[in-house]
């Protein structure tokens, strides 16, 4: 007998194929008769196009499985973004390690104050988030004075960090990495399982003596770290650092994360569930994308397909 | 008119039956009530008392049975239901909206306050003052619930009863959570009722309420009704005894070893629940407590597992200080928590059967915070085979077993954790009687290797079976210690039900 888990994750398997034969033949053709949608460049996109929500919603996958939620995300992004650029414009620096590693470090101490402040007052994580969902905006329009800091395209240090890090390569493999990585973490690590069992039951791993405060701080920071390394790609991949990035990015990552089939109440939930509802989104876009849908409509299909996604996963009692 | 009816008996239950899932809650009780009596409903914890009082105001349906009311059959489906039929109920856990007010509460869901379309302040006052006079509560009528204390919930709950013309009011232990003068205002309280001719059926376990409140008491005991005394020519000891009923044969122990060092020793351990607690128990041996829900057996657990605050007094575990400032310390020191309530306190549903066993022990099973796989499937094995742990595979969920067997992954996680005290917090409750078996086996073995064990039980009979020594907790206090082989149950439960006389010394 299969666990409701893997059956679970065999359905929103089965809904990303679904999607994809339907990509498959919706596609237009090209001159020579092939489906663009299949062209190695069209495929190597989606994945280019999903790396960065893809990216978000790893680290979102675990703060939904203690029972949290991070709206923050977004607006760390865009933090990181204008952290990159200033240091890559302004001279404060000429390697561009040391401007991509500020950003990230920037990034990873707005999600350890969250976490810190979740743990230490218990209040909402919901809350906090929001808060600082605010408030890290406020501070990448502050230090940027409201202005985009654009990255040229001559032969400078900034440069010369968007052309590596534009690369689609860099930044699939970055999505694939990071992917890999929590996908261990989680299986494989007493960390991964404290995650869940915090989520699970927050007062049984009280009494189990798990350490709760340590677990969630962690996992804010790494929310906040991968945030930030998505906002690393973001500036390299639009050549600004863009204090009004990543608006609403914090609710595509949900999105992903509870179509893969993570439980938005903790204690339940996966890394590669969480991979096939960001391919879910992705080959979504694209196949209305390349059928010329109106945007406005690509985001009413999307929104069917979220609340479709989580009714088929419900479990049945 | 064929039969006659008895006219005084304004309620009567006959053959009630309540099940959930596989055990049964109640099995056939009876109980009747007559107009205008005080009507105690006693019974040890799990009797049934206050699942025949939820199906009576209509908030938990009967498998079978019937109720009439003034001799006519009825159907309770619903507390509106009961609230046509002029029965109400005041839940020990106050079923009030904190977030509205005293005046709300009482004409929400109240069919004898015709709502109109707009909320009428004006109007709600002039229905709710005479309820809350009868009651004595003097707060305003637009006081939120929340901020009113226990004590006057209990009179708006009361009050609210009163409103809906209740004629039968179920009251379940209303007095659990009041201190002494809130007790005696609500005693005056039932007592003008029932000159009005309210009757009214009170849930309890404390013999002087009882005796002091009731003009009769029906004793239920494993969902039977065991019999009705009248309180005046019926006496504590005859009522325990009902309570208690059959004589169990106590099978001592074999081979009784002789106790080791002292493993846990508590001076004038104080908490918020607890009042100047001492004890000792010794390696080998198991230390039974006793005592009702809310007696602060549960707290004494909680405060030598580190999560309940210590307030005042001194803990020392073989002979060191020992002061617990969260589970995790007591872990290392030596202190294994099975918790009182396995799903809310124990066990991670959503995970599996080897998870939740290994939860406390991962470090162990770990290198550079990875796991070991192999290693951690394989810790499993010797202990759930000594727990006689019966799950298909290891990696099924929790939820899946039956109660017996969640209850054994937990004592898994514990076994695996092996700590020199362990404080088991009713540790059969709910489970089926092999289970039962199996850890009473554990209990014995784990003493036997030299654990100091603390046992918390619901079940007399179990405690006597099992303890070496006995505690008796009464309102976190001790009021009795004795040796299981001399103890009886009616002396536990008279120590655990008798009043506490509050002593003048002490705070």
């Amino acid at each position: 007998m299969p666990d409701s888990g893997m059956l679970r994750r065999a359905r929103s398997l089965a809904a990303l194929v679904g999607i994809l034969i339907l990509a498959i033949v919706t596609s237009p053709t090209a001159s020579d008769g092939s489906r663009i949608f299949l062209q190695a460049g069209n495929l190597t996109d989606i994945l280019r196009q999903i790396s960065l929500i893809g990216i978000l919603s790893l680290s979102m996958t675990y703060v939904i499985l203690t029972g949290g939620i991070d709206l923050s995300v977004g607006s760390i992004l865009a933090l990181s973004t204008a952290v990159t650029a200033m240091f890559l414009t302004r001279g404060y620096t000429t390697h561009i390690g040391v401007a991509i590693l500020t950003a990230v470090l920037a990034s990873a101490a707005v999600g350890a104050l969250n976490g810190v402040v979740i743990a230490a007052t218990r209040i909402q994580p919901f809350i906090v988030t929001l808060a600082s969902m605010i408030g890290v905006r406020g501070l990448a329009k502050w230090l940027t004075s409201n202005q985009n800091i654009d990255i040229g395209f001559g032969r400078d240090l900034a440069a010369e960090f968007a052309s590596i890090f534009r690369e689609k390569a860099i930044v699939i493999g970055a999505y694939a990495c990071a992917a890999a990585l929590f996908w261990v973490v989680l299986a494989r690590t007493v960390f991964g399982r404290h995650v869940r069992a915090v989520g699970d039951n927050e007062k049984a791993a009280e009494y189990a003596g798990l350490p709760i405060r340590t677990t969630k701080i962690w996992v804010y920071t790494l929310s906040g770290l991968f945030s930030g390394l998505a906002g690393v790609l973001y500036a390299a991949e639009n050549h600004q650092g863009n204090p009004n990035a990543g608006v609403a990015y914090e609710l595509d990552a949900i999105a992903a994360v509870v179509i893969g089939g993570t439980r938005l109440s903790g204690g339940k939930g996966s890394i590669s569930g969480t991979i096939v509802g960001t391919l879910i989104m992705g080959v979504l876009t694209n196949m209305l994308r390349l059928n010329n849908v109106d945007s406005n409509v690509e985001m009413m299909i999307k929104a069917v397909i979220i609340v479709l996604a989580v009714a088929v996963q419900r479990e049945r009692n | 008119m064929g039969e006659v009816k008895t006219v005084s008996e304004i309620l009567q239950a006959e053959g009630i039956t309540k099940h959930y899932g596989g055990v049964y809650a109640l099995k056939g009780a009876s109980f009747s009530l007559r107009a205008g009596e005080v009507h105690a409903l006693m019974g040890e914890n799990g009797a049934g008392k206050s699942t025949l009082a939820r199906i009576l105001a209509g908030s938990a349906r009967a498998d079978g049975g019937t109720v009439r009311v003034h001799g006519e059959p009825v159907e309770i489906a619903s507390p509106l239901d009961a609230q046509r039929l002029g029965i109400g109920i005041i839940y020990q856990e106050l079923d009030l909206f904190p977030n509205l007010t005293a005046g709300e509460n009482i004409v929400i869901g109240n069919l004898h306050f015709p709502e109109g379309r707009v909320v009428d302040f004006r109007r709600i006052e002039d229905f709710c003052r005479p309820f809350l006079r009868q009651v004595g509560l003097t707060c305003a009528i637009a006081t939120p619930a929340a901020a009113l204390s226990i004590g006057q919930m209990q009179l708006l709950a009361i009050a609210r009863a009163l409103s809906m013309d209740a004629r039968i009011i179920l009251m379940d232990e209303p007095t659990s959570a009041l201190f002494d003068d809130a007790a005696e205002r609500l005693f005056r309280l039932i007592a003008g009722l029932r000159e009005r001719g309210v009757s009214i059926v009170y849930v309890s376990h404390k013999m002087e309420e009882i005796f002091r409140v009731c003009d009769r008491a029906t004793v239920l005991r494993d969902g039977e009704t065991i019999g009705t005394v009248e309180t005046q020519s019926s006496s504590v000891d005859e009522v325990i005894r009902m309570m208690v009923g059959r004589e169990l044969r106590i099978m001592a122990r074999a081979g009784r070893r002789a106790a080791g060092d002292v493993a846990l020793k508590a001076e004038n351990l104080s908490t918020a629940k607890l009042k100047s607690v001492s004890f000792e128990v010794r390696r080998g041996e198991v230390l039974g407590i006793a005592g009702l829900v809310g007696s602060g057996r549960s707290e004494l657990g909680a405060a030598l597992f580190g999560i309940d605050r210590i307030t005042g007094g001194t803990l020392r575990i073989a002979g060191r200080p020992y002061a617990p400032g969260s589970p995790r310390a007591a872990m290392s020191a030596g202190v294994g928590l099975l918790p009182e309530d396995r799903r809310l306190q124990g066990l991670m549903m959503r995970m599996s059967v080897l998870e939740n066993a290994t939860l406390a022990v991962l470090p162990r099973l770990s290198r550079l915070g990875f796991l070991r796989m192999g290693q951690e499937a394989a810790s499993l094995g010797p202990v759930a085979r000594r727990l006689a742990l019966d799950c298909p595979w290891v990696t099924a969920p929790v939820s899946q077993l039956s109660g017996g067997n969640q209850q054994k992954v937990l004592l898994a996680r514990w076994l695996l954790l092996n700590p020199d005290v362990l404080f088991l917090d009713d540790p059969t409750r709910g489970i089926d009687i092999g289970a039962k078996q199996d850890i009473y086996r554990l209990i014995d073995e784990l003493a036997a290797e030299g654990k100091a064990i603390v046992l918390v039980s619901s079940e007399l009979p179990e405690l006597l079976h099992c303890a070496d020594r006995i505690l008796v907790l009464n309102e976190g206090r001790i009021t009795a210690r004795y040796d299981a082989r001399e103890a009886t149950q009616e002396m536990i439960l008279s120590a655990a039900t008798t009043a506490v006389p509050s002593p003048g010394a002490q705070r």
